[in-house]
């Protein structure tokens, strides 16, 4: 028999398994562990190839200079630098993202906890349209 | 106030009714105002400077994701630009590179955002852009309104320094580069309007999570207020040229359309809030409840009246 608080409850569930829920439930399928690692592992590649697309202007922009002073240069000193400004631009960047997917994580969670909540309670619903049977 | 409350929900249902028509229909007409205002502006490769090739694609992006259309504009942009010189496209490829590899990750909804943000210039509006994105979004969405800015005055600077770049000898071309990237870099004015639309996110989200009434319409002209300041301020040290009259009144237009959102939106009458107060086994709660303002909808009924002589 049609009970209009199942349908409306299943409706609304329905709506957020279309929108929002969507997101949601690809976050919740994940461990917490699993999901940051995997977002933090996107942002050093991504960090990667912007450092990299920096270094590319700069070089480019003093080409002259550079080509000049490539000898008098102490490559091993320029090549440290380099490398600790990439690690403290990666750094920062996969810190940022870190902390902006954990409240990412833990707000999914937190609307998927709801959304399992209304599945108990549809369930519940159904037991007891059976029992009165 | 009735009749309009009628006319939302009117609209609202029709919207409802017809979405799987409109959707398509609002994303075609976004792409084609977009990409025609950018070959208006720049319509430096003839080759897309074409208007049957934009319906084209309008008509592609009727029924692809919205994000996309950010990344046709940005080739638009880039095709315009190596016209102009390949250096030129260069910056301006590494630009959007950048803006794509760093923020889209955090923010890809917000995408229309850097559409939107260089239409509203050139409406003159572009102030309710960071009020809108604060009303409606989080403080993360400051990003989106941050590289809409940039995306704007790389447009912008290309539109105004084209022909100086083009009559720039052709074998200098680390020098060409260096013109073209100094110019965006050393653009005062994006700096500023870039830290006062950003300020200005930030501020209309805090306020209107406030537990105040009237929350929204305060942040609103708060937001309005920081920015004209910041924009005054940034003008009198900067000299950004920036229009005192077009500030204000774009301003007072924006706080009109935020207004305008905020009925569709956030539509609450304050008169018959409720303060209640309960608690349960964990927590003690202090719930300030405010109704929204709805309207029956008018049920016309005819009466058919017959009568037999």
């Amino acid at each position: 028999m049609l009970s209009q608080e199942r349908i409306k409850l299943m409706t609304k569930m329905a709506a957020y398994e279309e929108n929002e829920g969507k997101a949601y439930m690809s976050i919740g399928s994940y461990f917490r562990s699993d999901y940051m690692g995997m977002q933090v592992l996107r942002s050093v590649i991504g960090a990667t190839f912007a450092y990299l697309i920096v270094c590319g202007l700069y070089v480019y922009y003093n080409l002259e200079t550079l080509m000049q002073d490539i000898y008098k240069t102490d490559l091993m000193v320029l090549g440290k630098q380099v490398l600790l400004y990439y690690v403290i631009f990666v750094a920062a960047y996969a810190l940022l993202t870190y902390i902006i997917y954990s409240f990412r994580y833990s707000r999914a969670k937190r609307s998927l906890k709801r959304y399992y909540r209304h599945l108990k309670q549809l369930a519940a619903m159904y037991d007891i349209e059976k029992n009165n049977h | 106030m009735s009749s309009l409350l009628e006319m939302k929900e009117n609209l609202r249902n029709f919207y409802s009714r017809n979405e799987v028509y409109l959707l398509p229909i609002f994303k075609c007409v976004l792409a084609v105002v977009t990409l025609m205002i950018l070959n208006m502006n720049l319509g430096y490769m003839t080759k897309i400077n074409n208007s049957l090739l934009i319906l084209v694609i309008g008509l592609m992006c009727s029924f692809l994701p919205t994000n996309l259309l950010v990344i046709i504009a940005a080739v638009f942009v880039v095709l315009h630009s190596y016209a102009v010189s390949i250096e030129c496209a260069i910056v301006v490829g590494a630009a959007f590179l950048l803006l794509f590899l760093l923020y889209y990750r955090f923010s890809p909804k917000d995408t229309l955002v850097v559409v939107l943000l260089p239409l509203c210039f050139g409406l003159k509006i572009p102030f309710v852009i960071p009020i809108a994105v604060g009303l409606l979004c989080g403080p993360a969405s400051s990003v989106s309104v941050v590289c809409g800015v940039i995306v704007y005055y790389v447009i912008h600077y290309i539109k105004t320094n084209a022909s100086v770049i083009m009559s720039l000898e052709a074998d200098s071309t680390v020098s060409k580069f260096r013109y073209v990237l100094d110019g965006l870099l050393d653009s005062k004015a994006m700096l500023v309007v870039l830290i006062s639309f950003c300020i200005t996110t930030i501020i209309v989200y805090v306020i209107r999570r406030l537990s105040v009434d009237h929350a929204w319409t305060i942040a609103m002209i708060v937001g309005a207020v920081v920015d004209v300041v910041i924009l005054l301020v940034g003008d009198l040290r900067y000299d950004t040229g920036i229009s005192v009259v077009s500030l204000v009144l774009g301003s007072l237009v924006s706080i009109l359309i935020a207004k305008i959102i905020q009925f569709f939106v956030f539509n609450v009458d304050y008169t018959r809030t409720e303060f209640v107060q309960f608690e349960d086994d964990e927590y003690y709660y202090y719930v300030k409840a405010i109704p929204k303002n709805t309207v029956a909808k008018s049920q016309h009924t005819i009466k058919k009246i017959t009568s037999v002589i």
